[in-house]
């Protein structure tokens, strides 16, 4: 009897006996790698990666919001209600802890994490090293659970970033995707931290990416799925706010929600400009002060609490309660406006932590404070006080985060209701328009300029205008030449005009560019076809396309043609660099310097 | 592929081990604050017991034993609104909750808010029950209360349906079957009270309270012999069987209805009757005496209750001697009608009735319905 092996050998030679099963096989054993795994393209490689970056993504955001829990049970003691001296003394001896460690040894660290993320995007080729993912971790747990005010979402994105990027220069991936890694792990952080997988993906191309990316895209969603699908089963499928049930009953209700807008805008101007000057303010004291300031601020915010303890930390469980009618107006307008104070103070003095959840927590208790006052000054008009609670907190995101998609489906995301969505529109564009009026860079722009960066930003991106081929494009004088007529014919139009260059239509949509010189070359007869004279084909264009696109495609070409989308063989003009240049010099974009600063 | 899948099986694992420790560590938290809870409540701290509670359900935000627990301290502490919020709050997320509604009805009902209250008792009914335990007998328990509040309100019919409803469901060994029984006595339907004592005392011979039951329920039925032979079967007398002795010895003694009577003892009766309702409106207080002097000096009387009683002693008073009241049934039966009704309305609305006072109680039970 023949030994195994070569018994496999047989059968592997009588199986590729063919051309057809050879081809099959060979593709089977470049799918096999050398450690005999299946081993795929880079692209696919990238989506299973994606999952995967949701799924690690998914353990660390669960485990950091575990060890906020942990530190807020450690620190200001397991009691809901913990003593005034740990009220006093916890938030401001932590802070001073926080404070020693982030500016001394981990000072990129300070602050959200959302622009930190988009910079390592932007400029250090998606580069986040691993002592700030694990300092993250640990001070943002320590500021949270201490009781600064300061919620878990934006610190979770930069955790989920810096694991990625982490993977990813492990897995030696090339520069292009390494870059690509941070806003994979940025949406599976910030989904698994707020339960919300479209919301997560929306934020992250809003604020990270800060422009539409379709190459992208589906990594990011499979990484949000992922990574909430990692929250769920280890913390539960509750959602974050137990929402009351809503239903519009009068079109006239959405003036009352108008008024909701208002405010929303108005608070977050007020909320922007304060962090717009404390921030740089307390930034220029002396070197030994930064020690100080996060300190302080947690003794002013234990001091708040002794009052009202609910504006330390994210206040989740604050937002539910007044979205069930539990505060009087009196008090829904004092922790509206001490969260103000308190998240401010947090966050401009670099304590470690996000704005994510104290922007929500100022939106339900202005909602709530706002339907309450309408409902005593209007008795006949149906507020909801839980609606205009979830309504308020999309119109304070889209005000002060100036991400107004994300805010719209957040709110849709986390009610499940689709009948409160004329309400958070109205409220939130509202509160977007009044935002942009009175502050023109948004917050997170603002922040990283603060910090000598300047990154793209979405909101700014439509300000541009796109130009486009249809700007640049010029007429073409006379017809083209036909590949099909000949030479003589051709040599007859080039003598009419003057140009060096002319366009050949080679018929099904197909053009090509043939030069003077070419074409009155002796070498060919007049009988031959012009054709015969072509070497290469050319792009076409089409007059929607943007100027970037036309540069792309020009290399060193003369000229391409621009076609209509219907009629691929009808030429609308030419273009050419000189062509797109001249446009581009004609449109006069806004340089960096001339923005405000800060 | 397979570094990162061990990467991802490593990290789930040290997940579950963490998250796991933490899910105890709150487990312990909330028992902790729950038995500090339970020990306030014992020790008649409401205050305490209300942020002890709260402390619980932090760690366990969705323990129902917890919520109630601590809408029970918050309504010891006087915040009953913020009870009942508590419990909408939870009640919007699962309405069909039986505990909740049963909750919420108690709310409603010490709130005077008899629709809520009634809503939320049928809600209770028709409600889930937690999965450990039997839902029948609670669902009995939850009829039974409602029923209870509906006999309070007097509300008879709806009660009636009530009773008839949990009659029909309930097992004849059911420890319930007295409870239905003094129910059903309250609403004034002693035929089917007497029904169920005569079953349970056929279940078990000489069961004291099973016979006083059914001597109570005979008595009020108007059934004398039948009460005392279920008296005398009571041994040793208990108190209670003592007093209703008392109670039928005047009730027979008192009542001018019974067949036995001759046309004097009726007379007599009817007058005795008239005396001691005419004692108990006195013993009232001001506002009948009142009436009575207003109608003596032809003061314009008030449409009030007590001045038509006056009116109508008024009228009766004269009558109320032998020779005129012979043979003058018509009288009688106004007469017996005054001092039932009176007796009736004193209930209501004056102290403690006497011995005789009770005995025409029962009479007008008999004669009038309950409530009437």
């Amino acid at each position: 009897m023949k030994p195994r092996t070569e018994r496999s050998r047989e059968l592997l030679t009588k199986l590729m006996a063919t051309p057809v099963r050879r081809k099959y096989f060979e593709t089977l054993r470049r799918m096999l790698g050398p450690s005999g795994l299946i081993s795929i393209r880079e692209e696919q490689f990238f989506l299973v990666l994606a999952i995967a970056i949701g799924l690690l993504a998914g353990f660390c955001v669960v485990l950091f919001r575990v060890a906020i829990a942990a530190a807020r049970i450690w620190l200001l003691g397991s009691s809901l209600h913990p003593s005034t001296t740990r009220l006093l003394l916890v938030p401001s001896l932590t802070g001073l802890v926080i404070a020693l460690i982030a500016v001394r040894y981990f000072p990129r660290v300070r602050g959200s994490g959302v622009n930190q993320t988009k910079g390592a995007l932007y400029i250090y080729d998606g580069y986040i090293g691993p002592e700030t993912v694990v300092a993250k971790f640990v001070l943002t747990a320590l500021a949270i659970g201490s009781g600064q005010s300061l919620g878990a979402e934006d610190p979770s994105l930069q955790i989920g970033a810096g694991l990625a990027s982490a993977m990813g220069r492990w897995l030696k991936l090339s520069k292009e995707r390494l870059r690509l890694m941070a806003p994979v792990g940025a949406a599976a952080g910030v989904a698994a931290a707020f339960n919300a997988p479209i919301t997560a993906v929306l934020f992250v191309i809003e604020e990270v990416i800060g422009r539409w990316s379709t190459g992208i895209l589906g990594a990011v969603v499979l990484s949000a799925i992922s990574s909430v699908v990692v929250e769920r089963w280890f913390l539960g499928d509750e959602p974050l706010f137990r929402v009351p049930q809503y239903t519009l009953n009068h079109p006239g209700e959405l003036l009352a929600y108008a008024v909701l807008g208002v405010t929303g805008g108005a608070a977050s101007v007020v909320f922007v400009k304060i962090i717009k000057n404390l921030r740089p303010w307390l930034r220029r004291q002396p070197q030994w002060s930064q020690y100080l300031q996060p300190g302080v601020a947690g003794l002013l915010i234990g001091f708040i609490a002794i009052w009202f303890p609910q504006v330390m930390g994210a206040g989740y469980e604050w937002m539910d309660l007044a979205m069930h009618k539990r505060f009087a107006w009196e008090v829904l307008g004092i922790l509206a406006g001490l969260k103000i104070v308190s998240t401010a103070l947090s966050f401009a003095t670099g304590t470690p932590g996000g704005l994510f959840a104290p922007v929500l927590f100022m939106g339900a208790m202005l909602g709530g404070f706002v339907a309450t006052v309408e409902q005593q000054l209007f008795p006949a008009i149906a507020v909801p006080v839980g609606a205009y609670a979830l309504v308020g907190m999309g119109a304070l995101f889209a005000g002060i985060l100036r991400a107004p998609m994300t805010s719209v489906f957040m709110v849709l995301e986390i009610s499940g209701n689709y009948s409160i969505i004329l309400p958070v529109m109205i409220c939130n564009s509202i509160s977007y328009v009044i935002s942009r009026a009175f502050q023109e860079v948004p917050l997170f722009d603002l922040l990283s300029r603060q910090d000598g960066l300047d990154l793209p930003s979405l909101e700014e991106e439509p300000e541009r205008a796109l130009l486009r081929v249809e700007d640049a494009m010029r007429p073409t004088l006379g017809r083209a030449l036909l590949g099909d007529e000949g030479i003589g014919s051709a040599r007859g139009i080039a003598a009419s005009t003057q140009e060096t260059n002319f366009l050949v239509s080679l018929g099904e949509g197909r053009w090509s560019v043939l030069s003077r010189e070419a074409l009155l070359s002796p070498e060919h007869d007049e009988t031959e076809l012009v054709r015969s004279l072509i070497r290469a084909r050319v792009p076409r264009l089409y007059q929607d396309q943007s100027l970037e696109v036309a540069l792309r495609f020009m290399r060193d070409r003369p000229m391409l043609p621009v076609v209509h989308r219907a009629n691929l063989d009808l030429l609308m003009g030419v273009v050419s660099v000189e062509d797109i240049l001249r446009t581009y010099r004609k449109a006069g974009v806004a340089e960096p310097e001339t923005v405000e600063v800060s | 592929m397979l570094t990162l899948s061990l990467i991802i099986v490593l990290g789930f694992s040290f997940t579950r081990l963490v998250v796991g420790s933490f899910n105890n560590m709150q487990r312990g938290l909330a028992e902790r604050y729950y038995a500090e809870g339970n020990r306030a409540m014992d020790e008649k701290r409401p205050a305490q017991a209300v942020t002890a509670y709260e402390s619980a359900l932090v760690y366990s935000h969705n323990s129902l034993q917890y919520r109630l627990k601590l809408t029970d301290a918050l309504v010891a502490s006087g915040a009953s609104s913020e009870a009942m919020a508590q419990l909408r709050d939870y009640r919007e997320q699962r309405p069909e909750d039986a505990q909740v509604n049963l909750k919420l009805a108690r709310l409603e009902a010490h709130g005077q808010h008899v629709d809520e209250a009634l809503r939320y008792y049928q809600q209770s009914i028709d409600g889930v029950w937690p999965d450990h335990s039997d839902p029948v007998p609670q669902k009995i328990d939850a009829r039974l209360e409602a029923a209870e509040y509906l006999v309070s309100l007097g509300r008879k019919d709806e009660a009636e349906g009530v009773l008839v409803a949990v009659a029909a469901e309930l097992p004849a060994a059911s420890p319930e079957q007295p409870r239905l029984a003094e129910l059903l006595m309250r609403n004034g339907d002693s035929d089917r009270a007497l029904n169920i004592y005569e079953m349970e005392l056929s279940q078990k011979k000489n069961d004291p309270a099973a016979l006083l039951g059914a001597a109570q329920a005979s008595l009020a039925g108007g059934s004398y012999s039948t009460a005392r032979r279920y008296l005398e079967e009571i041994k040793p007398e208990s108190p209670e069987a003592a007093k209703l002795r008392g109670e039928l010895d005047r009730v027979e003694a008192l009542d001018p209805f019974a067949r036995s009577a001759s046309g004097k003892v009726r007379t007599e009766r009817t007058m005795a009757a008239f005396r001691i309702a005419l004692e108990r409106l006195a013993a009232c207080g001001a506002p009948f005496a009142q009436s009575m002097t207003n109608i003596k000096t032809g003061a314009a009387t008030d449409p009030a209750q007590w001045s038509g009683f006056a009116k109508w002693a008024e009228q009766l008073a004269p009558m109320m001697n032998e020779r005129k009241l012979r043979g003058r049934d018509d009288v009688i039966e106004s007469a017996m009608r005054f001092a039932l009704r009176s007796e009736i309305a004193a209930q209501k609305n004056c102290g403690k009735p006497t011995l005789d006072d009770e005995a025409l109680l029962l009479l007008a039970r008999q004669r009038l319905g309950a409530g009437q």
